[in-house]
Protein backbone atom coordinates (compact mmCIF):
# COMPACT_ATOMS: atom_id res chain seq x y z
CA UNK A 1 0.00 0.00 0.00
CA UNK A 2 2.87 2.13 0.25
CA UNK A 3 2.69 5.30 -2.46
CA UNK A 4 5.65 7.18 -3.92
CA UNK A 5 4.38 10.34 -5.28
CA UNK A 6 7.35 12.55 -5.45
CA UNK A 7 7.33 12.75 -8.63
CA UNK A 8 10.36 13.10 -11.15
CA UNK A 9 13.98 14.08 -9.69
CA UNK A 10 15.51 17.34 -11.01
CA UNK A 11 18.79 18.84 -10.60
CA UNK A 12 16.97 21.78 -8.50
CA UNK A 13 15.01 19.69 -6.52
CA UNK A 14 18.05 17.59 -5.34
CA UNK A 15 19.76 20.31 -4.51
CA UNK A 16 16.83 22.20 -2.27
CA UNK A 17 16.77 18.54 -0.76
CA UNK A 18 20.55 18.59 0.54
CA UNK A 19 19.40 22.28 1.23
CA UNK A 20 16.87 21.66 3.48
CA UNK A 21 18.20 19.04 5.05
CA UNK A 22 21.08 20.81 6.03
CA UNK A 23 19.09 23.49 7.35
CA UNK A 24 16.46 21.94 9.13
CA UNK A 25 19.42 19.93 10.93
CA UNK A 26 21.69 23.21 11.90
CA UNK A 27 17.79 24.45 13.43
CA UNK A 28 18.07 21.30 15.35
CA UNK A 29 21.77 21.15 16.33
CA UNK A 30 21.28 25.02 17.45
CA UNK A 31 18.44 23.91 20.31
CA UNK A 32 20.93 21.36 21.60
CA UNK A 33 23.46 23.66 21.26
CA UNK A 34 21.15 26.00 23.56
CA UNK A 35 20.68 23.20 25.80
CA UNK A 36 24.25 22.24 26.24
CA UNK A 37 25.07 26.32 27.60
CA UNK A 38 22.21 26.71 29.10
CA UNK A 39 20.60 24.71 31.36
CA UNK A 40 22.16 22.86 34.52
CA UNK A 41 23.17 19.29 35.30
CA UNK A 42 20.03 17.14 36.19
CA UNK A 43 21.88 13.64 37.09
CA UNK A 44 21.51 13.42 40.87
CA UNK A 45 24.72 10.67 42.11
CA UNK A 46 22.68 8.21 43.73
CA UNK A 47 24.09 6.76 46.48
CA UNK A 48 25.59 10.13 47.52
CA UNK A 49 22.70 12.82 46.85
CA UNK A 50 18.94 11.44 47.14
CA UNK A 51 15.91 12.91 46.17
CA UNK A 52 13.53 13.72 48.96
CA UNK A 53 10.21 12.04 47.81
CA UNK A 54 6.74 13.67 48.47
CA UNK A 55 4.72 13.02 51.26
CA UNK A 56 2.25 10.31 50.96
CA UNK A 57 4.32 8.45 48.09
CA UNK A 58 3.61 4.65 48.33
CA UNK A 59 6.66 3.12 49.55
CA UNK A 60 7.63 0.30 52.35
CA UNK A 61 4.06 -0.43 54.30
CA UNK A 62 4.27 0.38 58.45
CA UNK A 63 1.85 -0.97 60.47
CA UNK A 64 1.79 0.41 64.00
CA UNK A 65 0.73 -3.00 65.88
CA UNK A 66 -0.38 -1.21 69.18
CA UNK A 67 -2.70 0.88 67.43
CA UNK A 68 -4.46 -1.98 65.41
CA UNK A 69 -7.47 -3.37 66.20
CA UNK A 70 -7.10 -6.77 64.33
CA UNK A 71 -10.46 -6.31 61.59
CA UNK A 72 -8.50 -7.59 58.90
CA UNK A 73 -10.04 -5.10 56.36
CA UNK A 74 -6.82 -4.20 55.14
CA UNK A 75 -6.18 -8.39 54.09
CA UNK A 76 -9.63 -8.42 52.15
CA UNK A 77 -8.76 -5.27 50.36
CA UNK A 78 -5.16 -6.44 49.17
CA UNK A 79 -5.75 -7.36 45.36
CA UNK A 80 -2.82 -10.14 46.02
CA UNK A 81 -3.13 -11.11 49.26
CA UNK A 82 0.12 -10.49 50.90
CA UNK A 83 -1.46 -9.67 54.18
CA UNK A 84 -1.21 -12.61 56.91
CA UNK A 85 -2.76 -11.67 60.22
CA UNK A 86 -3.95 -13.74 62.74
CA UNK A 87 -6.03 -12.41 65.90
CA UNK A 88 -6.56 -13.76 69.60
CA UNK A 89 -9.93 -12.71 71.29
CA UNK A 90 -9.10 -10.35 74.21
CA UNK A 91 -9.71 -12.04 77.88
CA UNK A 92 -12.23 -10.33 79.48
CA UNK A 93 -10.98 -9.21 82.39
CA UNK A 94 -8.09 -8.11 80.72
CA UNK A 95 -7.03 -4.30 80.91
CA UNK A 96 -9.50 -1.96 78.45
CA UNK A 97 -7.29 -0.78 75.45
CA UNK A 98 -8.15 1.86 73.11
CA UNK A 99 -6.48 2.42 69.92
CA UNK A 100 -5.54 6.49 69.19
CA UNK A 101 -8.98 6.83 67.24
CA UNK A 102 -11.17 5.83 70.69
CA UNK A 103 -12.24 2.55 69.28
CA UNK A 104 -12.11 -0.45 72.03
CA UNK A 105 -9.28 -3.23 71.14
CA UNK A 106 -10.93 -6.60 71.46
CA UNK A 107 -8.29 -8.69 69.71
CA UNK A 108 -4.87 -9.36 70.26
CA UNK A 109 -2.19 -9.51 67.32
CA UNK A 110 -0.78 -13.07 67.48
CA UNK A 111 0.44 -12.65 63.92
CA UNK A 112 0.90 -9.89 61.75
CA UNK A 113 3.05 -10.22 58.43
CA UNK A 114 3.66 -8.53 55.16
CA UNK A 115 5.12 -10.27 52.04
CA UNK A 116 6.61 -6.99 50.53
CA UNK A 117 8.01 -9.13 47.72
CA UNK A 118 4.56 -9.75 47.01
CA UNK A 119 3.17 -6.52 47.42
CA UNK A 120 1.47 -4.15 44.44
CA UNK A 121 1.89 -0.68 46.23
CA UNK A 122 -1.73 0.12 45.18
CA UNK A 123 -2.70 1.66 48.80
CA UNK A 124 -5.92 0.03 48.92
CA UNK A 125 -5.52 -1.69 52.72
CA UNK A 126 -4.33 1.74 53.87
CA UNK A 127 -7.75 3.43 52.37
CA UNK A 128 -9.71 1.12 54.35
CA UNK A 129 -7.98 0.74 57.72
CA UNK A 130 -10.14 2.43 59.85
CA UNK A 131 -7.64 3.69 62.77
CA UNK A 132 -5.66 4.69 60.44
CA UNK A 133 -2.44 1.93 62.01
CA UNK A 134 -1.43 1.10 58.38
CA UNK A 135 0.03 3.30 55.80
CA UNK A 136 2.90 3.86 53.14
CA UNK A 137 6.30 5.50 53.98
CA UNK A 138 8.71 6.72 51.87
CA UNK A 139 11.63 4.08 53.00
CA UNK A 140 12.09 2.58 49.48
CA UNK A 141 16.02 0.89 50.13
CA UNK A 142 15.39 -1.93 51.70
CA UNK A 143 16.43 -5.43 49.49
CA UNK A 144 17.65 -8.07 50.75
CA UNK A 145 19.42 -10.71 49.54
CA UNK A 146 17.33 -14.00 50.68
CA UNK A 147 13.58 -12.77 48.98
CA UNK A 148 12.40 -14.90 52.34
CA UNK A 149 13.73 -11.77 54.27
CA UNK A 150 11.19 -9.23 52.63
CA UNK A 151 8.16 -11.02 54.60
CA UNK A 152 8.23 -8.10 57.58
CA UNK A 153 6.92 -9.53 60.79
CA UNK A 154 5.45 -6.51 62.37
CA UNK A 155 5.48 -7.34 65.76
CA UNK A 156 8.93 -7.89 66.33
CA UNK A 157 11.41 -5.40 67.90
CA UNK A 158 13.41 -4.73 64.18
CA UNK A 159 9.97 -3.30 62.76
CA UNK A 160 9.01 -1.19 66.07
CA UNK A 161 11.97 0.46 66.21
CA UNK A 162 11.02 1.75 62.58
CA UNK A 163 7.97 3.65 64.20
CA UNK A 164 9.92 6.99 65.02
CA UNK A 165 10.75 7.45 61.42
CA UNK A 166 7.44 6.05 60.19
CA UNK A 167 5.11 8.42 61.99
CA UNK A 168 6.86 11.47 59.70
CA UNK A 169 5.71 9.95 56.71
CA UNK A 170 1.55 9.70 57.64
CA UNK A 171 -0.22 11.96 55.53
CA UNK B 1 0.98 -12.18 -2.83
CA UNK B 2 3.43 -12.87 -5.51
CA UNK B 3 7.23 -12.02 -4.70
CA UNK B 4 9.66 -11.52 -7.05
CA UNK B 5 13.41 -12.71 -6.91
CA UNK B 6 16.27 -10.94 -7.26
CA UNK B 7 18.05 -14.23 -8.51
CA UNK B 8 16.56 -15.74 -11.76
CA UNK B 9 18.99 -17.66 -13.08
CA UNK B 10 17.87 -21.44 -12.24
CA UNK B 11 21.52 -22.20 -10.64
CA UNK B 12 21.19 -19.49 -7.99
CA UNK B 13 18.51 -21.01 -5.98
CA UNK B 14 16.99 -17.53 -3.93
CA UNK B 15 13.62 -17.96 -1.46
CA UNK B 16 12.57 -15.77 1.25
CA UNK B 17 14.73 -15.11 4.51
CA UNK B 18 13.16 -15.63 7.39
CA UNK B 19 13.76 -13.00 10.29
CA UNK B 20 12.41 -12.75 13.90
CA UNK B 21 12.19 -9.09 14.54
CA UNK B 22 12.04 -8.77 19.05
CA UNK B 23 11.13 -10.05 21.38
CA UNK B 24 13.58 -8.50 22.14
CA UNK B 25 14.44 -5.79 20.11
CA UNK B 26 14.25 -1.60 20.93
CA UNK B 27 12.23 -1.08 17.62
CA UNK B 28 8.85 -2.93 18.72
CA UNK B 29 8.31 -1.01 21.85
CA UNK B 30 8.37 -4.26 23.99
CA UNK B 31 7.51 -7.89 22.98
CA UNK B 32 6.43 -7.47 20.03
CA UNK B 33 7.21 -10.48 17.89
CA UNK B 34 7.14 -9.94 13.75
CA UNK B 35 7.82 -12.73 11.61
CA UNK B 36 9.27 -11.19 8.88
CA UNK B 37 10.15 -13.18 5.70
CA UNK B 38 12.38 -10.68 3.93
CA UNK B 39 13.20 -10.80 0.35
CA UNK B 40 16.87 -9.13 0.56
CA UNK B 41 15.40 -5.42 2.46
CA UNK B 42 11.87 -5.78 0.70
CA UNK B 43 9.34 -7.12 3.16
CA UNK B 44 7.57 -9.81 1.34
CA UNK B 45 5.06 -10.91 4.60
CA UNK B 46 4.96 -10.09 8.31
CA UNK B 47 3.01 -11.88 10.62
CA UNK B 48 2.54 -9.90 14.09
CA UNK B 49 2.96 -12.58 17.15
CA UNK B 50 1.96 -11.50 20.40
CA UNK B 51 0.77 -13.10 23.69
CA UNK B 52 4.38 -12.30 25.58
CA UNK B 53 3.24 -10.09 28.10
CA UNK B 54 -0.25 -12.05 28.68
CA UNK B 55 -0.58 -11.61 32.74
CA UNK B 56 -4.34 -13.26 32.91
CA UNK B 57 -5.31 -9.74 34.19
CA UNK B 58 -9.33 -10.15 32.88
CA UNK B 59 -9.05 -13.49 34.86
CA UNK B 60 -7.67 -12.28 38.01
CA UNK B 61 -10.37 -9.32 38.02
CA UNK B 62 -12.69 -11.55 38.37
CA UNK B 63 -11.84 -12.82 41.14
CA UNK B 64 -10.98 -9.46 42.90
CA UNK B 65 -13.44 -7.20 43.94
CA UNK B 66 -14.61 -4.38 41.99
CA UNK B 67 -12.29 -1.90 44.21
CA UNK B 68 -9.29 -4.03 44.07
CA UNK B 69 -9.44 -3.89 40.38
CA UNK B 70 -8.10 -0.89 39.99
CA UNK B 71 -4.43 -1.73 40.45
CA UNK B 72 -4.81 -4.56 37.51
CA UNK B 73 -6.27 -1.81 34.96
CA UNK B 74 -3.58 0.40 35.97
CA UNK B 75 -1.02 -2.03 34.74
CA UNK B 76 -2.61 -2.73 31.04
CA UNK B 77 -1.26 0.51 29.71
CA UNK B 78 1.30 1.20 31.75
CA UNK B 79 2.16 4.57 30.17
CA UNK B 80 -1.62 6.02 30.62
CA UNK B 81 -2.77 4.36 33.35
CA UNK B 82 -4.44 7.73 34.52
CA UNK B 83 -7.10 6.87 31.11
CA UNK B 84 -7.42 3.01 31.90
CA UNK B 85 -8.24 4.14 35.74
CA UNK B 86 -11.14 6.69 34.29
CA UNK B 87 -12.71 4.40 32.31
CA UNK B 88 -13.07 1.32 34.39
CA UNK B 89 -14.22 3.82 37.00
CA UNK B 90 -16.88 5.20 35.10
CA UNK B 91 -17.95 2.19 33.80
CA UNK B 92 -18.86 0.71 37.75
CA UNK B 93 -19.88 4.01 38.46
CA UNK B 94 -22.86 3.93 35.76
CA UNK B 95 -23.77 0.14 36.34
CA UNK B 96 -24.21 0.71 40.62
CA UNK B 97 -25.07 4.45 39.74
CA UNK B 98 -22.92 6.13 41.64
CA UNK B 99 -22.92 9.77 41.42
CA UNK B 100 -19.83 11.52 41.39
CA UNK B 101 -18.77 15.31 42.60
CA UNK B 102 -17.86 17.52 40.42
CA UNK B 103 -14.95 18.60 41.91
CA UNK B 104 -14.03 14.85 41.45
CA UNK B 105 -14.86 15.24 37.45
CA UNK B 106 -12.91 18.01 36.97
CA UNK B 107 -9.57 16.10 38.44
CA UNK B 108 -10.46 13.44 36.35
CA UNK B 109 -10.36 15.60 32.94
CA UNK B 110 -7.35 17.26 34.29
CA UNK B 111 -4.94 14.02 35.69
CA UNK B 112 -6.46 12.23 32.08
CA UNK B 113 -5.42 15.03 30.08
CA UNK B 114 -2.04 15.46 31.75
CA UNK B 115 -1.57 11.69 31.20
CA UNK B 116 -2.69 11.80 27.35
CA UNK B 117 -0.01 14.38 27.21
CA UNK B 118 2.88 12.16 28.99
CA UNK B 119 1.99 9.34 26.35
CA UNK B 120 2.11 11.11 23.58
CA UNK B 121 5.08 12.85 24.82
CA UNK B 122 6.98 8.96 25.31
CA UNK B 123 5.62 7.65 21.42
CA UNK B 124 7.11 11.15 19.93
CA UNK B 125 9.95 10.30 22.11
CA UNK B 126 11.18 7.07 21.32
CA UNK B 127 9.63 7.73 17.16
CA UNK B 128 12.56 10.35 17.37
CA UNK B 129 14.56 6.96 18.34
CA UNK B 130 13.50 4.27 16.09
CA UNK B 131 13.95 7.09 13.20
CA UNK B 132 17.17 8.02 14.56
CA UNK B 133 17.53 10.76 16.46
CA UNK B 134 18.04 10.40 19.33
CA UNK B 135 17.41 14.04 21.04
CA UNK B 136 14.11 14.72 21.25
CA UNK B 137 13.09 11.35 23.30
CA UNK B 138 15.54 13.57 26.42
CA UNK B 139 13.36 16.20 26.02
CA UNK B 140 10.44 14.73 25.56
CA UNK B 141 11.23 12.65 28.96
CA UNK B 142 12.39 15.79 30.66
CA UNK B 143 8.52 17.30 30.16
CA UNK B 144 7.15 13.49 31.46
CA UNK B 145 9.42 14.05 34.47
CA UNK B 146 7.36 17.07 35.29
CA UNK B 147 4.30 15.53 34.89
CA UNK B 148 5.36 12.35 36.80
CA UNK B 149 6.32 14.37 39.95
CA UNK B 150 3.27 16.17 40.15
CA UNK B 151 1.07 12.54 40.25
CA UNK B 152 3.34 11.52 42.23
CA UNK B 153 2.89 14.00 44.90
CA UNK B 154 -1.03 13.67 44.45
CA UNK B 155 -1.19 10.03 44.60
CA UNK B 156 1.95 8.63 45.57
CA UNK B 157 3.30 6.25 42.56
CA UNK B 158 5.34 7.55 39.71
CA UNK B 159 3.73 5.18 36.96
CA UNK B 160 0.82 3.39 38.83
CA UNK B 161 -1.19 5.52 40.16
CA UNK B 162 -4.55 3.70 41.77
CA UNK B 163 -5.64 7.28 41.83
CA UNK B 164 -8.97 7.70 40.06
CA UNK B 165 -11.13 5.49 42.65
CA UNK B 166 -14.84 4.59 42.18
CA UNK B 167 -16.86 7.82 43.47
CA UNK B 168 -14.32 10.15 42.83
CA UNK B 169 -10.52 10.03 43.09
CA UNK B 170 -8.35 9.33 46.42
CA UNK B 171 -7.26 12.31 47.20
CA UNK B 172 -7.20 16.53 46.68
CA UNK B 173 -5.33 18.59 44.55
CA UNK B 174 -3.81 21.47 46.56
CA UNK B 175 -3.78 24.71 45.73
CA UNK B 176 0.28 24.93 45.59
CA UNK B 177 0.23 22.04 42.98
CA UNK B 178 -2.25 23.87 40.89
CA UNK B 179 0.34 27.09 40.48
CA UNK B 180 2.90 24.70 39.58
CA UNK B 181 0.78 23.07 36.46
CA UNK B 182 0.17 26.49 35.54
CA UNK B 183 3.71 26.83 35.14
CA UNK B 184 4.26 24.35 32.97
CA UNK B 185 1.53 24.48 30.97
CA UNK B 186 3.41 27.93 29.85
CA UNK B 187 6.37 26.12 29.55
CA UNK B 188 5.33 23.21 27.76
CA UNK B 189 4.11 25.55 25.31
CA UNK B 190 7.47 26.74 23.96
CA UNK B 191 8.39 23.43 24.03
CA UNK B 192 6.29 21.83 21.66
CA UNK B 193 7.32 24.69 19.59
CA UNK B 194 10.68 23.85 19.81
CA UNK B 195 9.79 19.99 19.13
CA UNK B 196 8.25 21.28 15.90
CA UNK B 197 11.51 22.81 14.64
CA UNK B 198 13.59 19.67 16.27
CA UNK B 199 11.98 17.25 14.74
CA UNK B 200 8.76 17.76 13.06
CA UNK B 201 10.03 19.62 10.36
CA UNK B 202 13.25 17.93 9.76
CA UNK B 203 14.03 16.93 6.05
CA UNK B 204 15.53 13.80 7.50
CA UNK B 205 12.44 12.79 9.46
CA UNK B 206 9.80 13.84 6.62
CA UNK B 207 12.18 12.16 4.39
CA UNK B 208 12.01 8.90 6.71
CA UNK B 209 7.92 9.47 7.78
CA UNK B 210 6.28 11.06 4.89
CA UNK B 211 4.68 8.42 2.35
CA UNK B 212 5.07 5.33 4.59
CA UNK B 213 2.80 2.95 5.49
CA UNK B 214 -0.34 4.65 4.34
CA UNK B 215 -3.43 3.23 5.82
CA UNK B 216 -6.35 4.78 4.53
CA UNK B 217 -10.02 6.08 5.75
CA UNK B 218 -11.61 2.40 4.57
CA UNK B 219 -8.54 0.53 5.45
CA UNK B 220 -9.20 1.50 8.98
CA UNK B 221 -13.01 0.81 8.99
CA UNK B 222 -11.97 -2.92 8.11
CA UNK B 223 -9.88 -3.14 10.71
CA UNK B 224 -11.67 -1.31 13.77
CA UNK B 225 -8.73 1.02 14.20
CA UNK B 226 -9.07 4.09 16.27
CA UNK B 227 -7.20 6.76 17.92
CA UNK B 228 -4.43 9.01 16.77
CA UNK B 229 -4.07 6.36 13.96
CA UNK B 230 -7.95 7.13 12.63
CA UNK B 231 -7.50 10.48 13.05
CA UNK B 232 -4.43 10.45 10.77
CA UNK B 233 -6.59 8.92 7.97
CA UNK B 234 -8.24 11.99 8.29
CA UNK B 235 -11.36 10.74 10.05
CA UNK B 236 -12.78 13.66 12.65
CA UNK B 237 -13.48 11.06 15.32
CA UNK B 238 -12.91 11.46 18.74
CA UNK B 239 -15.13 10.17 21.84
CA UNK B 240 -14.34 13.23 23.95
CA UNK B 241 -16.01 15.22 20.97
CA UNK B 242 -18.48 13.05 19.53
CA UNK B 243 -19.84 11.00 22.61
CA UNK B 244 -18.76 13.11 25.40
CA UNK B 245 -18.30 11.17 29.03
CA UNK B 246 -17.24 12.54 32.22
CA UNK B 247 -17.22 16.34 31.75
CA UNK B 248 -15.84 16.94 28.18
CA UNK B 249 -18.45 18.57 26.87
CA UNK B 250 -17.75 21.68 29.13
CA UNK B 251 -14.56 21.84 27.73
CA UNK B 252 -13.73 24.01 24.37
CA UNK B 253 -10.98 21.93 22.14
CA UNK B 254 -10.80 21.12 18.48
CA UNK B 255 -10.26 17.73 17.23
CA UNK B 256 -6.73 17.01 15.40
CA UNK B 257 -7.29 15.16 12.30
CA UNK B 258 -4.56 13.71 9.29
CA UNK B 259 -4.57 16.48 6.92
CA UNK B 260 -1.46 14.71 4.33
CA UNK B 261 0.67 18.07 4.78
CA UNK B 262 4.06 16.23 3.88
CA UNK B 263 2.78 13.47 1.74
CA UNK B 264 -0.47 11.35 1.63
CA UNK B 265 -3.43 11.61 3.79
CA UNK B 266 -2.39 8.56 6.48
CA UNK B 267 0.38 8.16 6.49
CA UNK B 268 3.04 7.72 9.22
CA UNK B 269 3.75 11.31 9.36
CA UNK B 270 -0.06 12.06 9.97
CA UNK B 271 -0.36 10.06 12.58
CA UNK B 272 2.68 11.37 13.83
CA UNK B 273 1.76 15.23 13.56
CA UNK B 274 -1.98 14.16 15.01
CA UNK B 275 -0.13 12.95 18.34
CA UNK B 276 1.65 16.94 18.57
CA UNK B 277 -1.50 18.51 17.79
CA UNK B 278 -3.50 16.71 20.49
CA UNK B 279 -0.25 17.53 22.97
CA UNK B 280 -1.44 21.46 21.95
CA UNK B 281 -5.12 20.68 22.80
CA UNK B 282 -4.76 18.76 25.51
CA UNK B 283 -2.61 21.64 27.28
CA UNK B 284 -5.29 23.97 25.90
CA UNK B 285 -7.99 21.64 27.73
CA UNK B 286 -6.37 21.45 30.96
CA UNK B 287 -5.87 25.45 31.14
CA UNK B 288 -9.94 25.45 31.26
CA UNK B 289 -9.65 22.38 34.14
CA UNK B 290 -7.20 24.27 35.92
CA UNK B 291 -9.62 27.47 36.21
CA UNK B 292 -12.55 25.57 37.17
CA UNK B 293 -10.68 23.70 39.67
CA UNK B 294 -9.90 27.32 41.23
CA UNK B 295 -14.36 27.48 41.31
CA UNK B 296 -15.08 24.52 42.37
CA UNK B 297 -14.92 23.61 46.03
CA UNK B 298 -16.62 20.53 47.55
CA UNK B 299 -15.67 17.07 47.95
CA UNK B 300 -13.54 15.19 45.97
CA UNK B 301 -15.21 12.00 46.33
CA UNK B 302 -18.71 10.73 47.46
CA UNK B 303 -19.05 8.21 50.23
CA UNK B 304 -18.81 4.60 48.77
CA UNK B 305 -19.11 1.13 50.82
CA UNK B 306 -16.07 -0.87 51.75
CA UNK B 307 -17.37 -3.25 49.36
CA UNK B 308 -19.24 -2.22 46.47
CA UNK B 309 -22.92 -3.29 45.61
CA UNK B 310 -23.36 -3.98 41.88
CA UNK B 311 -26.51 -4.52 40.96
CA UNK B 312 -27.02 -7.52 37.99
CA UNK B 313 -26.84 -6.68 34.33
CA UNK B 314 -23.98 -6.22 31.93
CA UNK B 315 -22.51 -2.82 30.47
CA UNK B 316 -20.43 -1.80 27.93
CA UNK B 317 -18.69 2.00 28.30
CA UNK B 318 -15.79 3.17 25.58
CA UNK B 319 -13.00 5.90 26.74
CA UNK B 320 -10.88 7.96 24.44
CA UNK B 321 -7.33 6.92 25.77
CA UNK B 322 -4.12 8.17 24.25
CA UNK B 323 -4.02 5.05 21.38
CA UNK B 324 -7.25 4.53 21.13
CA UNK B 325 -11.23 3.76 22.18
CA UNK B 326 -10.81 1.52 25.38
CA UNK B 327 -13.70 -0.62 25.91
CA UNK B 328 -14.70 -2.80 29.16
CA UNK B 329 -17.40 -5.14 28.89
CA UNK B 330 -18.46 -5.97 32.37
CA UNK B 331 -21.14 -8.60 33.23
CA UNK B 332 -22.49 -8.17 36.81
CA UNK B 333 -24.17 -11.15 38.87
CA UNK B 334 -24.94 -9.09 42.24
CA UNK B 335 -21.75 -10.69 43.57
CA UNK B 336 -18.97 -8.70 44.93
CA UNK B 337 -16.34 -8.87 41.91
CA UNK B 338 -17.40 -9.50 38.06
CA UNK B 339 -18.67 -12.34 36.39
CA UNK B 340 -17.25 -11.42 33.48
CA UNK B 341 -14.88 -8.76 32.55
CA UNK B 342 -13.86 -8.05 29.23
CA UNK B 343 -11.60 -5.44 27.84
CA UNK B 344 -11.35 -4.12 24.34
CA UNK B 345 -7.89 -2.61 23.54
CA UNK B 346 -7.17 0.01 20.99
CA UNK B 347 -3.66 -1.57 20.63
CA UNK B 348 -4.60 -5.03 19.97
CA UNK B 349 -6.88 -3.74 16.95
CA UNK B 350 -3.95 -1.39 15.78
CA UNK B 351 -1.32 -4.09 15.93
CA UNK B 352 -3.39 -6.55 14.01
CA UNK B 353 -3.83 -4.36 10.75
CA UNK B 354 0.17 -4.42 10.71
CA UNK B 355 0.31 -7.58 8.86
CA UNK B 356 -1.32 -5.97 5.73
CA UNK B 357 0.12 -3.36 5.42
CA UNK B 358 3.70 -4.39 5.65
CA UNK B 359 4.20 -6.29 2.33
CA UNK B 360 6.28 -4.45 0.21
CA UNK B 361 8.07 -1.88 2.75
CA UNK B 362 11.69 -1.94 3.47
CA UNK B 363 12.47 -3.44 6.82
CA UNK B 364 13.49 0.46 8.24
CA UNK B 365 9.71 1.48 7.28
CA UNK B 366 8.27 -1.20 8.96
CA UNK B 367 10.24 -0.37 12.20
CA UNK B 368 8.88 3.54 11.01
CA UNK B 369 4.96 2.28 10.81
CA UNK B 370 5.37 0.20 14.14
CA UNK B 371 6.69 3.22 15.92
CA UNK B 372 3.78 5.43 14.44
CA UNK B 373 0.78 2.73 15.17
CA UNK B 374 2.11 3.40 19.45
CA UNK B 375 1.50 0.19 20.95
CA UNK B 376 2.16 -0.64 24.18
CA UNK B 377 2.15 -4.91 24.46
CA UNK B 378 1.12 -4.78 28.32
CA UNK B 379 -2.31 -3.81 26.57
CA UNK B 380 -2.13 -6.33 23.97
CA UNK B 381 -1.94 -8.91 26.00
CA UNK B 382 -3.38 -7.90 28.86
Amino acid sequence: MTTQTDGQLTVKKYFTNIWDAVSSISKGMAITMGYVLKEKEVTLQYPEEKETLPKGTRMRLYNDVDDCIGCKACATACPVGCITIATEKRAVDAPEKKSSKGTAIKFDLTQYTIDKALCCFCGNCTTVCPTECLFHTTEFEYSTYNVQDLKIDYLSDEARSWKEKALKDRL
Amino acid sequence: MSVEFIGNDEKIKSELLTVNMGPQHPATHGVLRVEIKTDSEIVAEAIPHIGYLHRCMEKHCENADYRAIVPFVDRMDYLASMNMELGYAITIEKLASIAVPRRAEVIRVLVSELQRIASHLVAFGTYGIDIGAFTPFLYAFDQREKIISFFESISGGRLLYNYISIGGVSRDVSNDLIVGLEKFCAGFEDQLKMYDTLLTQNKIFIERTANVGVMDKDYCYDYGITGPVLRGAGVEWDLRKKKPYSIYNEFNFEVAVGKGLKGCVGDCWDRYYVRMVEMEQSVKIIKQALVKLREEGGEFTTKVPRVIKVPVGEIYMRTECPKGELGYHIISDGKKGPYRFKVKSPCFTNVSALGEIAPGMMIADLVATIGSLDIVLGEVDR
